[in-house]
Protein backbone atom coordinates (compact mmCIF):
# COMPACT_ATOMS: atom_id res chain seq x y z
CA UNK A 1 0.00 0.00 0.00
CA UNK A 2 1.29 3.30 -0.59
CA UNK A 3 1.98 5.75 2.07
CA UNK A 4 0.14 8.23 2.88
CA UNK A 5 3.90 10.49 2.88
CA UNK A 6 4.88 9.06 -0.46
CA UNK A 7 4.62 12.76 -2.00
CA UNK A 8 7.98 13.88 -0.09
CA UNK A 9 10.16 11.05 -1.32
CA UNK A 10 11.56 13.54 -4.13
CA UNK A 11 12.75 11.76 -7.33
CA UNK A 12 12.14 7.82 -7.77
CA UNK A 13 14.26 6.11 -9.17
CA UNK A 14 14.10 7.66 -13.27
CA UNK A 15 15.21 10.79 -11.49
CA UNK A 16 11.67 11.82 -12.43
CA UNK A 17 9.99 14.67 -9.87
CA UNK A 18 7.45 12.75 -7.93
CA UNK A 19 4.01 13.34 -8.15
CA UNK A 20 2.12 15.54 -5.07
CA UNK A 21 -0.67 13.76 -3.86
CA UNK A 22 -1.73 13.52 -0.90
CA UNK A 23 -4.22 11.01 0.91
CA UNK A 24 -7.11 12.67 1.37
CA UNK A 25 -9.48 9.76 2.08
CA UNK A 26 -9.02 10.29 6.43
CA UNK A 27 -9.78 13.95 6.21
CA UNK A 28 -13.39 13.23 3.91
CA UNK A 29 -14.06 10.76 6.28
CA UNK A 30 -13.53 13.10 9.28
CA UNK A 31 -15.18 15.89 7.07
CA UNK A 32 -18.25 13.78 6.76
CA UNK A 33 -18.73 12.62 10.17
CA UNK A 34 -18.29 16.60 10.75
CA UNK A 35 -20.65 17.36 8.55
CA UNK A 36 -23.41 14.76 9.77
CA UNK A 37 -22.68 15.84 12.91
CA UNK A 38 -23.47 19.62 12.28
CA UNK A 39 -26.55 18.62 10.14
CA UNK A 40 -28.15 17.05 13.03
CA UNK A 41 -27.55 20.24 15.30
CA UNK A 42 -28.75 22.37 12.82
CA UNK A 43 -31.43 24.68 14.07
CA UNK A 44 -33.82 26.98 11.39
CA UNK A 45 -35.36 28.76 14.49
CA UNK A 46 -31.64 29.27 16.67
CA UNK A 47 -32.12 30.46 20.47
CA UNK A 48 -34.64 33.35 20.54
CA UNK A 49 -33.56 33.73 24.05
CA UNK A 50 -29.95 33.99 25.27
CA UNK A 51 -29.25 33.20 28.73
CA UNK A 52 -26.88 35.11 30.59
CA UNK A 53 -23.36 34.10 30.59
CA UNK A 54 -23.57 33.77 34.71
CA UNK A 55 -26.37 31.33 34.85
CA UNK A 56 -26.21 27.36 35.00
CA UNK A 57 -29.84 26.58 34.27
CA UNK A 58 -31.55 23.45 35.29
CA UNK A 59 -32.43 20.57 33.41
CA UNK A 60 -35.53 19.07 32.22
CA UNK A 61 -36.86 16.97 30.00
CA UNK A 62 -39.00 19.82 29.29
CA UNK A 63 -39.68 20.31 25.20
CA UNK A 64 -41.27 23.10 25.15
CA UNK A 65 -39.91 25.70 23.16
CA UNK A 66 -39.21 29.39 24.63
CA UNK A 67 -41.41 32.22 23.48
CA UNK A 68 -40.47 36.24 23.88
CA UNK A 69 -42.22 37.66 27.11
CA UNK A 70 -40.90 39.56 29.73
CA UNK A 71 -37.56 38.39 31.29
CA UNK A 72 -36.22 38.11 34.85
CA UNK A 73 -32.47 36.96 35.43
CA UNK A 74 -31.47 35.16 39.35
CA UNK A 75 -28.53 34.56 39.45
CA UNK A 76 -26.72 33.65 42.98
CA UNK A 77 -26.19 37.46 43.76
CA UNK A 78 -28.86 39.39 42.02
CA UNK A 79 -31.75 39.40 40.42
CA UNK A 80 -31.18 41.12 37.11
CA UNK A 81 -33.25 42.72 33.96
CA UNK A 82 -31.68 42.00 30.75
CA UNK A 83 -29.75 45.49 31.28
CA UNK A 84 -29.59 46.18 34.51
CA UNK A 85 -28.75 44.69 38.03
CA UNK A 86 -32.71 45.66 40.00
CA UNK A 87 -31.70 44.38 43.62
CA UNK A 88 -28.82 41.99 45.62
CA UNK A 89 -29.94 38.74 46.90
CA UNK A 90 -28.94 39.68 50.27
CA UNK A 91 -30.58 42.64 50.57
CA UNK A 92 -33.80 40.93 50.66
CA UNK A 93 -33.71 37.23 51.41
CA UNK A 94 -33.96 37.88 55.18
CA UNK A 95 -36.66 40.36 54.85
CA UNK A 96 -40.10 39.65 56.84
CA UNK A 97 -41.85 40.66 53.38
CA UNK A 98 -41.91 38.96 50.32
CA UNK A 99 -42.01 41.82 48.66
CA UNK A 100 -39.17 43.07 47.04
CA UNK A 101 -39.84 46.72 46.32
CA UNK A 102 -36.94 47.44 43.38
CA UNK A 103 -38.48 44.57 41.50
CA UNK A 104 -42.17 45.57 42.00
CA UNK A 105 -41.36 49.47 40.72
CA UNK A 106 -39.34 47.58 37.41
CA UNK A 107 -41.96 45.06 37.32
CA UNK A 108 -45.03 47.35 37.16
CA UNK A 109 -42.92 49.28 34.27
CA UNK A 110 -42.33 46.84 32.41
CA UNK A 111 -46.52 45.82 32.61
CA UNK A 112 -47.55 49.06 31.32
CA UNK A 113 -45.13 48.88 28.36
CA UNK A 114 -46.29 45.57 27.27
CA UNK A 115 -49.67 46.51 24.54
CA UNK A 116 -50.40 42.78 24.32
CA UNK A 117 -52.65 42.33 27.11
CA UNK A 118 -52.45 38.22 27.40
CA UNK A 119 -48.79 38.69 27.00
CA UNK A 120 -48.85 41.48 29.78
CA UNK A 121 -49.53 38.48 32.55
CA UNK A 122 -46.57 36.38 30.92
CA UNK A 123 -42.71 36.73 32.89
CA UNK A 124 -39.36 33.98 32.04
CA UNK A 125 -37.47 33.81 35.00
CA UNK A 126 -34.28 32.64 34.30
CA UNK A 127 -32.37 31.00 37.46
CA UNK A 128 -29.33 29.76 37.96
CA UNK A 129 -29.79 25.85 39.18
CA UNK A 130 -28.46 26.72 42.41
CA UNK A 131 -30.49 29.26 43.79
CA UNK A 132 -33.05 28.78 46.78
CA UNK A 133 -36.60 28.49 46.13
CA UNK A 134 -36.69 31.54 48.87
CA UNK A 135 -35.27 33.68 46.57
CA UNK A 136 -37.62 32.30 43.50
CA UNK A 137 -40.65 32.62 45.87
CA UNK A 138 -40.16 36.17 46.58
CA UNK A 139 -39.43 37.13 43.39
CA UNK A 140 -42.67 35.56 41.80
CA UNK A 141 -44.68 36.92 44.82
CA UNK A 142 -43.27 40.24 43.58
CA UNK A 143 -44.51 39.55 40.27
CA UNK A 144 -47.93 38.43 41.01
CA UNK A 145 -48.45 41.60 43.00
CA UNK A 146 -47.16 43.82 40.27
CA UNK A 147 -50.26 41.38 37.52
CA UNK A 148 -47.87 38.71 36.18
CA UNK A 149 -49.69 35.32 36.48
CA UNK A 150 -48.54 33.02 34.01
CA UNK A 151 -44.81 31.99 34.96
CA UNK A 152 -42.32 30.00 32.80
CA UNK A 153 -38.75 29.24 33.36
CA UNK A 154 -35.58 29.04 31.31
CA UNK A 155 -34.28 25.41 31.25
CA UNK A 156 -31.80 23.17 29.01
CA UNK A 157 -33.30 20.36 27.55
CA UNK A 158 -32.23 16.99 29.13
CA UNK A 159 -30.50 15.33 26.27
CA UNK B 1 -17.14 6.34 -21.69
CA UNK B 2 -14.28 4.17 -20.00
CA UNK B 3 -14.14 4.30 -16.23
CA UNK B 4 -11.08 4.45 -14.69
CA UNK B 5 -11.91 2.01 -11.71
CA UNK B 6 -12.77 -0.47 -14.90
CA UNK B 7 -8.95 -1.68 -14.68
CA UNK B 8 -9.45 -2.95 -11.12
CA UNK B 9 -11.43 -6.27 -12.31
CA UNK B 10 -7.89 -7.53 -13.39
CA UNK B 11 -5.38 -5.47 -11.08
CA UNK B 12 -4.63 -6.56 -7.52
CA UNK B 13 -5.36 -4.31 -4.74
CA UNK B 14 -2.35 -2.15 -4.72
CA UNK B 15 -1.82 -1.97 -8.35
CA UNK B 16 -5.41 -0.76 -8.19
CA UNK B 17 -4.50 1.91 -5.69
CA UNK B 18 -2.59 3.58 -7.67
CA UNK B 19 -4.70 3.19 -10.81
CA UNK B 20 -8.20 4.84 -9.64
CA UNK B 21 -7.46 8.86 -8.94
CA UNK B 22 -10.44 10.24 -7.73
CA UNK B 23 -10.93 13.97 -7.82
CA UNK B 24 -11.95 15.05 -4.51
CA UNK B 25 -11.40 18.74 -5.25
CA UNK B 26 -14.86 19.25 -5.43
CA UNK B 27 -16.12 17.35 -2.36
CA UNK B 28 -13.41 19.15 -0.23
CA UNK B 29 -14.16 22.96 -1.58
CA UNK B 30 -18.47 21.90 -1.10
CA UNK B 31 -16.90 20.93 3.03
CA UNK B 32 -15.25 23.80 3.25
CA UNK B 33 -18.28 25.88 2.53
CA UNK B 34 -20.51 24.29 4.52
CA UNK B 35 -18.73 23.39 7.26
CA UNK B 36 -18.22 27.02 8.65
CA UNK B 37 -21.27 27.91 7.55
CA UNK B 38 -23.26 24.84 9.89
CA UNK B 39 -21.11 25.76 12.53
CA UNK B 40 -22.37 29.32 12.41
CA UNK B 41 -25.97 28.27 13.44
CA UNK B 42 -25.90 24.82 14.94
CA UNK B 43 -27.63 25.22 18.06
CA UNK B 44 -25.61 22.91 21.02
CA UNK B 45 -27.51 23.48 23.83
CA UNK B 46 -31.14 23.12 23.33
CA UNK B 47 -33.95 25.83 25.55
CA UNK B 48 -36.86 25.14 26.66
CA UNK B 49 -39.16 26.13 29.04
CA UNK B 50 -41.49 24.67 31.81
CA UNK B 51 -44.85 26.81 32.62
CA UNK B 52 -46.75 26.61 35.80
CA UNK B 53 -49.10 28.93 38.23
CA UNK B 54 -49.16 29.78 40.93
CA UNK B 55 -51.85 28.70 43.25
CA UNK B 56 -54.37 30.99 42.90
CA UNK B 57 -54.69 30.22 39.21
CA UNK B 58 -54.17 26.39 39.83
CA UNK B 59 -53.38 23.98 42.65
CA UNK B 60 -55.41 25.96 45.40
CA UNK B 61 -56.29 22.99 47.21
CA UNK B 62 -59.99 23.46 46.37
CA UNK B 63 -62.02 23.63 43.22
CA UNK B 64 -65.39 24.58 44.05
CA UNK B 65 -66.27 24.77 40.85
CA UNK B 66 -68.99 21.96 41.28
CA UNK B 67 -69.88 23.73 44.12
CA UNK B 68 -68.15 21.23 46.91
CA UNK B 69 -64.60 21.21 47.35
CA UNK B 70 -62.12 18.96 46.02
CA UNK B 71 -58.55 18.75 47.64
CA UNK B 72 -55.78 18.23 44.74
CA UNK B 73 -52.91 16.26 45.18
CA UNK B 74 -49.40 17.94 46.62
CA UNK B 75 -45.77 17.10 46.69
CA UNK B 76 -43.92 18.31 49.70
CA UNK B 77 -40.22 18.54 48.74
CA UNK B 78 -37.63 19.34 51.92
CA UNK B 79 -34.24 18.86 52.38
CA UNK B 80 -34.69 15.31 53.99
CA UNK B 81 -37.47 13.81 52.03
CA UNK B 82 -40.52 14.18 49.27
CA UNK B 83 -43.56 13.82 50.44
CA UNK B 84 -46.88 12.99 48.61
CA UNK B 85 -49.98 14.41 50.41
CA UNK B 86 -53.62 15.16 49.63
CA UNK B 87 -54.91 17.35 52.24
CA UNK B 88 -53.90 16.30 55.37
CA UNK B 89 -53.66 13.13 54.52
CA UNK B 90 -49.80 11.61 53.83
CA UNK B 91 -49.89 9.13 51.27
CA UNK B 92 -46.15 8.16 50.36
CA UNK B 93 -42.81 9.42 51.89
CA UNK B 94 -39.70 8.87 49.57
CA UNK B 95 -36.71 9.84 51.98
CA UNK B 96 -33.10 10.73 50.65
CA UNK B 97 -30.81 7.81 49.47
CA UNK B 98 -27.36 8.75 49.50
CA UNK B 99 -27.64 12.50 49.56
CA UNK B 100 -29.91 12.57 46.22
CA UNK B 101 -33.63 12.30 45.85
CA UNK B 102 -35.38 9.29 44.53
CA UNK B 103 -36.86 10.67 41.37
CA UNK B 104 -37.90 7.44 40.00
CA UNK B 105 -39.92 6.36 42.75
CA UNK B 106 -41.47 9.34 42.78
CA UNK B 107 -42.43 9.30 39.45
CA UNK B 108 -43.94 5.99 39.99
CA UNK B 109 -45.52 6.83 43.11
CA UNK B 110 -47.26 9.49 41.85
CA UNK B 111 -48.65 7.60 39.06
CA UNK B 112 -49.91 5.38 41.15
CA UNK B 113 -51.63 7.94 43.54
CA UNK B 114 -52.67 10.36 40.36
CA UNK B 115 -55.36 6.94 39.07
CA UNK B 116 -56.46 6.97 42.83
CA UNK B 117 -57.05 11.03 42.62
CA UNK B 118 -60.11 12.93 41.70
CA UNK B 119 -57.94 15.49 40.17
CA UNK B 120 -56.17 14.23 37.55
CA UNK B 121 -54.54 16.96 35.88
CA UNK B 122 -53.54 19.22 38.30
CA UNK B 123 -50.64 19.44 41.16
CA UNK B 124 -49.40 21.41 43.96
CA UNK B 125 -45.46 21.41 43.80
CA UNK B 126 -44.53 22.66 47.89
CA UNK B 127 -41.23 23.72 48.64
CA UNK B 128 -39.01 24.67 51.67
CA UNK B 129 -37.35 27.60 51.27
CA UNK B 130 -33.45 26.24 51.61
CA UNK B 131 -34.51 23.72 48.06
CA UNK B 132 -32.29 24.28 45.23
CA UNK B 133 -33.86 25.66 42.21
CA UNK B 134 -32.61 22.29 40.26
CA UNK B 135 -34.44 20.24 42.29
CA UNK B 136 -37.83 21.93 42.08
CA UNK B 137 -37.53 21.27 38.52
CA UNK B 138 -36.89 17.69 38.63
CA UNK B 139 -39.25 17.78 41.24
CA UNK B 140 -42.15 19.24 38.15
CA UNK B 141 -40.82 17.44 35.42
CA UNK B 142 -41.89 13.87 36.92
CA UNK B 143 -45.28 15.56 37.95
CA UNK B 144 -45.84 16.62 34.55
CA UNK B 145 -44.26 12.89 33.53
CA UNK B 146 -46.69 11.36 35.78
CA UNK B 147 -49.68 12.93 33.56
CA UNK B 148 -50.50 16.06 35.31
CA UNK B 149 -50.68 18.47 32.96
CA UNK B 150 -51.14 21.59 35.43
CA UNK B 151 -48.18 22.54 37.80
CA UNK B 152 -48.99 24.92 40.75
CA UNK B 153 -46.02 26.04 42.50
CA UNK B 154 -46.17 27.13 45.92
CA UNK B 155 -43.82 27.61 48.97
CA UNK B 156 -44.52 24.76 52.14
CA UNK B 157 -44.20 25.95 55.57
CA UNK B 158 -41.97 25.08 58.02
CA UNK B 159 -44.53 23.64 59.95
CA UNK B 160 -45.28 20.52 57.02
CA UNK B 161 -42.31 19.07 58.04
CA UNK B 162 -44.41 17.46 61.30
CA UNK B 163 -46.50 15.34 58.65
Amino acid sequence: MKSPLSFIKGRDTDGVMGTFRPQLTSLIDVMTILLVFLIKSFSVEGNLITPSPDLELPISTSEKPPKPMCSLIITKSSVLSEEDKIAEIDQFKDNDSLLIPLLYDWMTIQKAKCVDKERAKEVLIQSDRDVEFNVIKRVMFTCSKAGFSDFSVLVLEEE
Amino acid sequence: MNLAFSKRNSAPSEVASDTIDIDVTPVMNMFIILIPFLVSVAVFTHLTIIEFSLPPNVGMGLDTSEGKPKLKMTVVVTSDYLAITHGDAMLDSIPIVNGEYDYTLLFKKLSIHRKESDIKNEVIVAVRDAIRFKHVVKVMDRCRGAGFEKVGLSSAPEETESL
